[in-house]
C-alpha cells in the first residue's frame, strides 16, 4: 500500500486543518436539518468542503478530492437555491462525512485513503445530473472537471527575452529575501489507543496519570474497538495580545492593528508534549515557590518577605498563563453531540432538539479529551431514558418536541458541565424498590436513602432501569463507568430530578488535571492531602454523638447522616487505638454523588500541589492518585477517594 | 526591490503553502496573509503590497466582491487563485470583471505536473504582474460613465493603418484579454460586417462560460467554436481552451476546424496556429489584433501576415494590462496602428 509521509508537516498542517472543518461540518450538518435554506449556513458548508478539496489536493489524495469535489458541486446547487435539501439528501451527506472522517483517519495513519464506495458517489452524481438535465438546456451530462492538460503551460504565457533579462536582473540584484519562516509544527508519534472494554483498568488510570506529567503518551480513555493507530492532536496555541480577552474563540475580522503591524501569522503551533513539559516545570516551580515560603516563615525578614511574596505572585501568574496555553473550547467535545443526538433520536423515532450553552468555555485539552466519553454517555442517556416518545409528550400536554440541554460554565476553578432533559424525569420510589429487587440493599436502607442519593443508584453497576435493554444504552454498563472516569477526574456529580418535568445531572471538574489545590490533613506523622475539589466542609466533632447504623458508624450532619470513616485505621503505619482524644477533626468529603466523613488527627491547611505518579514501588496502591513534595519539603500522598471507598470502606471498619 | 505580496485565503493551510512556496523566490517578499475579504480591504489599505492574490471563496466576505472594493479604493494587481472547473470558470469570470488582473489555477497539478515548474511559474506571474501591470482598469460599467467616448482620433491613428478590402477579423490575446475583449465586443454593433475568430489564452473549462457570458453582453453573436463552423458576419468565434482553432476551406467559404492540441504546444490555444492558417486563406485581406498579454505569442504569424499585405494592430502599452504580446509586435515593427482598447474598439465601428 502507497504510504504517506506522516511526519510531513505539510500533511499535519492539512491534518490539523482538515479536522477542525471536518469537526464543523458535523455540527453544521446536523443543524441544516433544521434550517435547510440558511444560505450563510449552506455557504460555510460549501466553504468547508471546498477548503477540503484543496488542500487535499495539494496533497494528491484524490480520494478525499472526489469526494468533496462532488459535495461541494452539490452544495453549490443547494446555496443558489436550485435545490433543497431532503431527509434523504441529509442521509448521504452524514455518510459522505463518516467516510470522509475514515478518510481522515487512513491519512492521518500514513495511508493515502481508500477511495469512497462507488455507491454514494453514484448518489450525489443523481442528485447533481437531476438538476443538470433540469437547469441546463445543452445535452452535457454532467460538469466534469476536465483535466487540464499535463503540460507546462495550459494557461501559461512565456515571458519576453527582454522580461527575462530584467528577471535576471532582479535575481541578481541587491534585494533583501524576505523570506516567512514556515511554522514549525512538530509531528508527534503515533500512538495507540489501547483500550478494549469500556471501563477503565488500572494500567490506562496510571497511564493517564503519567499523562498529566505529560512523560508518556496515554491511552486515551475513548473506547476504542480496534487499536487504530492515532496522532496526537496539536491545539492551537493563540499568541494573542494581551489586551484581549484570552479565550476568544472567533477572531474578530474587524480592526486588527496589532496583526497587520506583523504580517506574518499571529499564531504558532507547539506539539502538546512541550506544553506538557513547561506544564511539568511550572509545577516543579510552584513546589519550590511552596518550600521558599515555609522557610522564609521561619526567618522573619521583612525584604525576604517581600521577595517571596513577589514569587509567589509571578509564579501563580506563570501557572495560570501556562494554563491558558492548554486551554481549549469544550467545543471540541461538544461538536459531537448535535450528530449523536440526531442519530439517536431518529433511530428511537423521537423528537429531540439539543441545545448546546457555553461551548467556548475553555479548559485542560487533557480534560476535554477525558470528558468525551463520559458525557457521550450522558446524553445518550437522557435521549433514550429521559425524554419521553413524541406521542406521551403529547400525552402528558408537553410539546411533542423533547429539549435536551447540554452546557458548560466556569466557576472559580471548576467547570461546571450540565446535562438537561425535559423528559419523565425518575421517580426516587421506583429507583428505590428497584435496588431492593435487585438484592442491592435491604427494604430499609433503601427507604432511609435521600432522593438524591436515589438518583444515584443509577450509577451502580449493574442498575438498569429499562426493562428491555435496547442497545442505545441501559445496559447498566455505562453510568458506572461515567462515574468512575468523572471520579478519576476528581470530579463531582449531582442529579435532580422531578416527576414528569425532567432531570438534570450536574457535573464539576477541576480546571486542570496538572496542579490541584489540596487540604492538607496529618494521619499519625504524615501528610496527607485530599483534593480539594471533593472536600465539602470541616468540623470539629465530638465522638460521642456518633451512631452505628447497620454497623457503620455514622454522624448527623445537619440532618443527614453520614458515614464515618478513620482513615488513620486504613492508613497510617502507626496505628494506635488507645487513648482516642473524644474531639477529633472530620472532613466531609463529596465521592461520586455521595458524602462521607473522615477523621484526621491534625488539619494543616490548602496547599497547591502537583501531582507526581507513584514511585514503581508504590505502583498500583490502592486509594492514592499520586505524591507530592509539600511546603517543608516532605512528601505527600495525595488520595484517591473513590478508589479508596471502593478498597477499604466494605471491610466494615 | 523585492515584490510585495499579500496573501488572501480562508484556508490557514493554503496561506502556509503559498508563503512557502512563494518565499522561496527570494525577490518576492509576503508582506501579509488575510482570512477573509475584509480583511484583505484592511491589510491592502495598510501594506500597500505590490500584488494580491485572492482566493474566492471565503467567508465574511468574498474574493469577488474584495476585489472589487480594493479595485475601487487602492487599485493593486490581483491574482485569483481559482479551481478550473466550470463553476471556478463563472466566478474567475466576475472576478476579473471586478478588476482581477489575472488567475491561475488553485490546483498547482493544473498548471504543471513537476511541482518545482508549478512553483516557479507562479513567482514568474507575480513578478510580471507586479512590473507591468499598473493599475488596471476597474470596472467597465465604471469606465464608460467616467469616460466619454475620444471624439479626437488618436494621433497615431493614420490612413494606411487603416484596413483596405477586408474579409475577417482575427483578434488574440492573454493576460487582462477578457476584460478587453469584453470592452472592444461589446461596442461592435450586430450588423458588424466581418466574422471575427477570438484566441484567448485560457483552460478548456473557462472558455464555454467565456463565450457564453459575452455573447449576452454583446450585440454581434459571440460562439464557442466548434468544429466543422462557417464563418458568417457579425459572429466571433471563440477558440476553444486546450484546443487548437484552425481556419480551412477557401476565401469564398471558410470554416473552422477545430483540432487536438499536441504536448510540445505551449499554448491551447495558440494564436499563432489560428493566425497562420488565416493567413493561408485570407493573406492580404485580414485584421490581425494582438491585444494585452504576457509573452510573444501571435508574433510570428503577424509577421507574416504583414508582410503578405494584412493590417496588424496592437494595444498600446497604456491601456494593456500586461504590455508584452502588443510590445512584441510594436518592436518588431509589424503593427500598422498601436491604439488605446477604445480606440481599437471605434476604429473596429468605422470599418467599412
Amino acid at each position: 500500500m502507497a504510504a504517506l509521509d506522516s511526519d510531513d508537516e505539510i500533511l499535519q498542517d492539512f491534518l490539523v486543518e482538515a479536522e477542525e472543518i471536518l469537526e464543523g461540518l458535523n455540527e453544521q450538518l446536523v443543524e441544516l436539518e433544521t434550517k435547510p435554506q440558511d444560505s450563510e449556513l449552506l455557504n460555510s458548508i460549501f466553504r468547508g468542503f471546498h477548503t477540503i478539496k484543496g488542500g487535499a489536493g495539494f496533497l494528491s489524495l484524490d480520494a478525499m478530492v472526489g469526494l468533496c469535489h462532488k459535495c461541494e458541486d452539490l452544495f453549490n446547487l443547494l446555496r443558489q437555491g436550485d435545490k433543497v435539501v431532503d431527509a434523504e439528501m441529509m442521509d448521504t451527506f452524514l455518510k459522505v462525512l463518516d467516510i470522509l472522517n475514515t478518510m481522515f483517519d487512513e491519512t492521518k495513519a500514513g495511508q493515502f485513503p481508500t477511495p469512497a464506495d462507488p455507491e454514494i458517489l453514484n448518489q450525489l452524481g443523481v442528485y447533481l445530473e437531476d438538476d443538470a438535465a433540469a437547469a441546463e438546456p445543452e445535452p452535457t451530462p454532467e460538469p466534469e472537471p476536465v483535466v487540464a492538460p499535463p503540460s507546462a503551460a495550459a494557461n501559461g504565457e512565456d515571458i519576453t527575452d527582454d522580461e527575462f533579462e530584467a528577471l535576471l536582473d532582479q535575481l541578481h540584484g541587491n534585494g533583501v529575501p524576505g523570506v516567512v519562516e514556515p511554522e514549525t509544527a512538530e509531528p508527534t508519534p503515533a500512538k495507540p489507543a489501547k483500550s478494549d472494554n469500556d471501563d477503565i483498568s488500572e494500567e490506562e488510570f496510571e497511564a493517564l496519570l503519567d499523562e498529566l506529567q505529560g512523560k508518556k503518551p496515554a491511552a486515551k480513555p475513548e473506547v476504542a474497538a480496534e487499536p487504530t493507530p492515532e496522532a496526537k492532536i496539536e491545539p492551537k496555541v493563540e499568541a494573542t495580545p494581551p489586551a484581549k480577552k484570552p479565550a476568544e474563540a472567533k477572531p474578530e475580522p474587524a480592526a486588527k492593528p496589532a496583526a497587520a503591524a506583523k504580517p506574518a501569522e499571529t499564531t504558532v503551533r507547539v506539539d502538546t508534549s512541550r506544553l506538557d513539559d513547561i506544564m511539568n516545570m511550572v509545577g516543579e516551580l510552584v513546589l519550590v515557590r511552596n518550600r521558599i515560603s515555609t522557610l522564609e516563615a521561619a526567618f522573619e525578614d521583612e525584604e525576604m518577605a517581600k521577595a517571596v511574596n513577589n514569587l509567589a505572585v509571578v509564579t501563580g501568574d506563570l501557572q495560570t498563563a501556562v494554563m491558558k496555553t492548554r486551554m481549549q473550547p469544550i467545543k471540541k467535545v461538544f461538536g459531537r453531540f448535535p450528530r449523536v443526538v440526531r442519530d439517536l433520536a431518529r433511530s428511537l423515532k423521537k423528537d429531540i432538539n439539543l441545545e448546546l450553552r457555553g461551548e467556548d468555555t475553555d479548559l485542560d485539552k487533557n480534560l476535554v479529551e477525558a470528558l468525551a466519553d463520559p458525557l457521550v454517555h450522558l446524553v445518550r442517556n437522557a435521549v433514550d431514558h429521559g425524554v419521553e416518545m413524541p406521542d406521551v409528550r403529547e400525552a402528558a400536554g408537553k410539546d411533542r418536541q423533547g429539549q435536551v440541554i447540554l452546557g458548560a460554565a466556569q466557576e472559580g476553578d471548576h467547570i461546571l458541565l450540565t446535562i438537561s432533559d425535559d423528559g419523565a424525569g425518575m421517580d426516587a420510589d421506583v429507583l428505590r424498590s428497584k435496588a431492593v429487587e435487585k438484592g442491592m440493599m435491604d427494604e430499609e436502607s433503601a427507604s432511609r436513602l435521600t432522593d438524591s442519593e436515589a438518583y444515584a443508584l443509577i450509577f451502580a453497576p449493574g442498575f438498569s432501569m429499562k426493562a428491555e435493554i435496547s442497545d442505545i444504552s441501559g445496559r447498566g454498563v455505562g453510568m458506572d463507568v461515567v462515574k468512575t472516569s468523572i471520579s478519576k477526574l476528581n470530579g463531582v456529580i449531582d442529579i435532580k430530578s422531578e416527576v414528569g418535568v425532567g432531570t438534570t445531572l450536574s457535573i464539576k471538574v477541576p480546571l486542570t488535571l496538572a496542579i490541584m489545590p489540596t487540604l492538607m490533613v496529618m494521619l499519625g506523622d504524615q501528610i496527607f492531602a485530599f483534593p480539594l475539589v471533593s472536600v465539602n466542609e470541616i468540623f470539629h466533632l465530638d465522638l460521642d454523638k456518633t451512631n452505628i447504623v447497620d454497623g457503620q458508624q455514622t454522624i448527623m450532619v445537619r440532618n443527614k447522616t453520614l458515614p464515618l470513616f478513620y482513615l488513620r485505621k486504613w492508613l497510617a503505619s502507626t496505628f494506635n487505638d488507645n487513648g482516642e482524644p473524644r474531639i477529633e477533626h472530620v472532613v466531609i468529603v463529596n465521592v461520586g454523588t455521595q458524602r462521607v466523613g473522615f477523621v484526621v488527627d491534625q488539619l494543616i491547611g490548602q496547599e497547591e500541589v502537583v501531582i507526581k505518579p507513584l514511585g514503581a514501588l508504590l505502583q498500583g496502591t490502592k486509594g492514592l492518585a499520586g505524591a507530592t513534595i509539600t511546603g517543608d519539603g516532605r512528601i505527600s500522598l495525595i488520595l484517591d477517594f473513590p478508589e479508596l471507598m471502593a478498597t477499604y470502606a466494605h471491610r466494615g471498619y | 526591490m523585492s515584490v510585495r505580496v499579500l496573501i488572501v485565503d480562508d484556508s490557514g493551510f493554503f496561506r502556509r503553502r503559498l508563503s512557502t512556496i512563494i518565499s522561496s523566490d527570494p525577490q518576492i517578499t509576503v508582506v501579509g496573509t488575510a482570512n477573509n475579504g475584509q480583511e484583505a480591504i484592511e491589510q491592502v489599505k495598510l501594506l500597500k503590497p505590490d500584488v494580491i492574490t485572492m482566493d474566492i471563496e471565503m467567508p465574511v466576505m468574498d474574493g469577488i466582491t474584495a476585489t472589487r472594493k480594493i479595485m475601487a479604493q487602492s487599485p493593486t494587481p490581483i491574482l485569483m487563485l481559482s479551481t478550473w472547473t466550470t463553476e471556478g470558470a463563472k466566478s474567475t469570470l466576475d472576478a476579473l470583471d471586478a478588476g482581477a488582473v489575472d488567475y491561475m489555477p488553485k490546483r498547482f497539478e493544473d498548471i504543471s505536473s513537476d511541482q518545482t515548474i508549478a512553483h516557479q511559474q507562479l513567482c514568474q506571474r507575480l513578478h510580471s504582474l507586479a512590473k507591468n501591470s499598473k493599475a488596471p482598469q476597474p470596472h467597465l460599467e465604471s469606465i464608460r460613465i467616467v469616460k466619454p467616448p475620444v471624439q479626437i482620433p488618436s494621433p497615431r491613428v493614420t490612413s494606411h493603418s487603416m484596413p483596405k478590402p477586408l474579409s475577417i477579423v482575427v483578434i488574440g490575446t492573454s493576460t487582462g484579454g477578457p476584460v478587453a475583449l469584453q470592452k472592444v465586443l461589446t461596442q461592435l454593433p450586430a450588423n458588424f460586417p466581418y466574422p471575427i475568430l477570438l484566441v484567448q489564452h485560457m483552460p478548456a473549462t473557462f472558455t464555454p462560460s467565456f463565450a457564453e457570458r459575452l455573447n449576452t453582453q454583446c450585440n454581434i453573436k459571440i460562439k464557442h467554436a466548434e468544429n466543422g463552423d462557417k464563418l458568417s458576419p457579425g459572429t466571433a468565434y471563440l477558440a476553444p481552451g486546450g484546443m487548437q482553432m484552425l481556419l480551412k476551406g477557401h476565401a469564398r467559404q471558410a470554416f473552422i476546424e477545430i483540432q487536438a492540441s499536441r504536448e510540445s504546444q505551449t499554448y491551447k490555444p495558440c494564436i499563432d496556429i489560428t493566425f497562420d492558417s488565416v493567413a493561408k486563406i485570407h493573406p492580404k485581406e485580414t485584421l490581425a489584433i494582438i491585444l494585452t498579454g504576457m509573452g510573444s505569442d501571435g508574433k510570428k504569424s503577424c509577421q507574416k501576415l504583414h508582410e503578405l499585405g494584412s493590417t496588424i494592430w496592437a494595444q498600446d502599452e497604456k491601456s494593456s494590462t500586461i504590455y508584452g504580446m502588443p510590445m512584441a509586435i510594436a518592436k518588431a515593427g509589424f503593427a500598422d496602428g498601436i491604439f488605446d482598447l477604445n480606440d481599437i474598439a471605434r476604429h473596429l465601428v468605422e470599418l467599412k
